[in-house]
């Protein structure tokens, strides 16, 4: 399998960080879980939650999209080797697919960034939280086949943050 | 000895993260992430652009609140690292030193080109930034220009350093210390200012 290919870029400039020419920046856990909670907060005004997710597939997929263009990667194996390489460079935890075809599969995260810093903060929680993991599953599947966003939904059916030893998600059409 | 905020920049901007095995970048007191900024960006903008009018401002308050918690919490850890000792403590004689630092590793860490242009202690702090990404969401409208201030990540980092700073012994559950001070910005680059600018005061007298 391929190896991720990282190069780090500070402009002294701008003071701006670059990863793979992708701007990126370093926040904590108490940021992203805020930012979860208002999404959740907010379901009475709008769909906070989906907002979420939808925006994480926009950005995964063109970060997944960009960099397989860039190196010629087209195989879907190598490509859903690389998506989870990337998903734990950039702190969100660790992945195992369980099954990935054109039509969905199912993957496991045995540590997944929010859900661990949803603990550290608030504790357990009585529904899932980890919108932005699976919006990143959505992106990635869409990258990895060459769908368009919107194509994949993403559902936690077992959720670390509500007790699991480990969340589960499954990935359809 | 001042701050060398230049030193600082360049020593603090190689610092680097590493995710452990299980995937995750525990750091400074906190699990970090280096996610890319236009997830933070788009979202804001995203969830500010779907609510009414009357409404905007409170989801736009809970984004700041979001960038204070974080800056309280990652700002300890921050200025507790051993990195901070090597690199800034030295260079730390008073308290509004630890403050001058913090806002040269923002700076480093990417967060925003931004330092205190005026500081009364335990009151006021006005803190300028040159460049910073939460601007970039300009780049959405007409003219690369926003109708509305959109530097909530700044805005609340800077109002937790001053509870950091002034706002009493540091509480790990947030109960204490947090939200004594908070945060106006008053000019952004997203709006066609030269710099964005944020004014902390008291949180009593914040308006």
């Amino acid at each position: 399998m391929p190896e991720l290919k990282l190069e780090h870029k500070f402009d002294p400039k701008r003071k701006r960080h670059y990863l793979n020419d992708v701007l990126t920046v370093l926040h904590c856990h108490h940021y992203a879980t805020l930012f979860t909670q208002l999404a959740i907060d907010a379901k009475e005004l709008v769909e906070g939650t989906h907002i979420l997710k939808e925006t994480v597939e926009d950005v995964v997929f063109n970060v997944l999209s960009g960099y397989y263009k860039r190196n010629g990667i087209t195989d879907p194996q190598e490509r859903l080797a690389l998506a989870s390489q990337m998903f734990s460079t950039i702190g969100m935890g660790k992945m195992a697919v369980v099954s990935a075809d054109v039509n969905g599969g199912e993957v496991d995260m045995p540590h997944p960034y929010v859900d661990e810093g949803w603990l550290k903060k608030w504790g357990k929680h009585k529904e899932p939280v980890n919108f932005i993991g699976s919006g990143y599953l959505c992106g990635m599947f869409s990258a990895v086949f060459d769908k368009p966003t919107r194509t994949y939904k993403a559902t936690e059916t077992q959720s670390k943050v509500m007790g699991a030893e480990k969340s589960h998600f499954k990935v359809a059409i | 000895m001042a701050i060398d905020r230049q030193k600082v920049i360049d020593q603090m901007s190689k610092v680097s993260v590493e995710a452990n095995e299980d995937g995750l970048i525990p750091a400074f007191n906190v699990l970090v992430n280096q996610w890319p900024a236009r997830f933070w960006n788009e979202f804001s903008q995203r969830m500010v652009g779907a609510v009414d009018d009357d409404l905007k401002k409170d989801v736009e308050d809970l984004l700041i609140n979001a960038g204070h918690e974080c800056g309280y919490h990652t700002g300890y850890g921050i200025i507790t690292s051993k990195e901070w000792d090597a690199v800034v403590g030295p260079m730390v004689e008073k308290t509004e030193d630890v403050l001058h630092g913090a806002f040269a590793v923002f700076t480093a860490w990417g967060w925003a080109d931004a330092e205190i242009v005026e500081l009364i202690p335990g009151e006021k702090m006005v803190v300028r930034a040159y460049d910073y990404y939460e601007a970039d969401i300009a780049e959405a409208y007409p003219g690369k220009k926003s109708p509305r201030m959109s530097a909530h990540m700044i805005n609340g980092v800077a109002a937790a350093f001053m509870d950091l700073a002034y706002g009493g012994k540091y509480d790990p559950a947030g109960k204490t210390g947090l939200y004594t001070f908070r945060g106006t910005q008053t000019k952004g680059i997203e709006c066609g200012d030269p710099y964005g600018e944020f004014v902390i005061l008291k949180s009593e007298h914040h308006e």
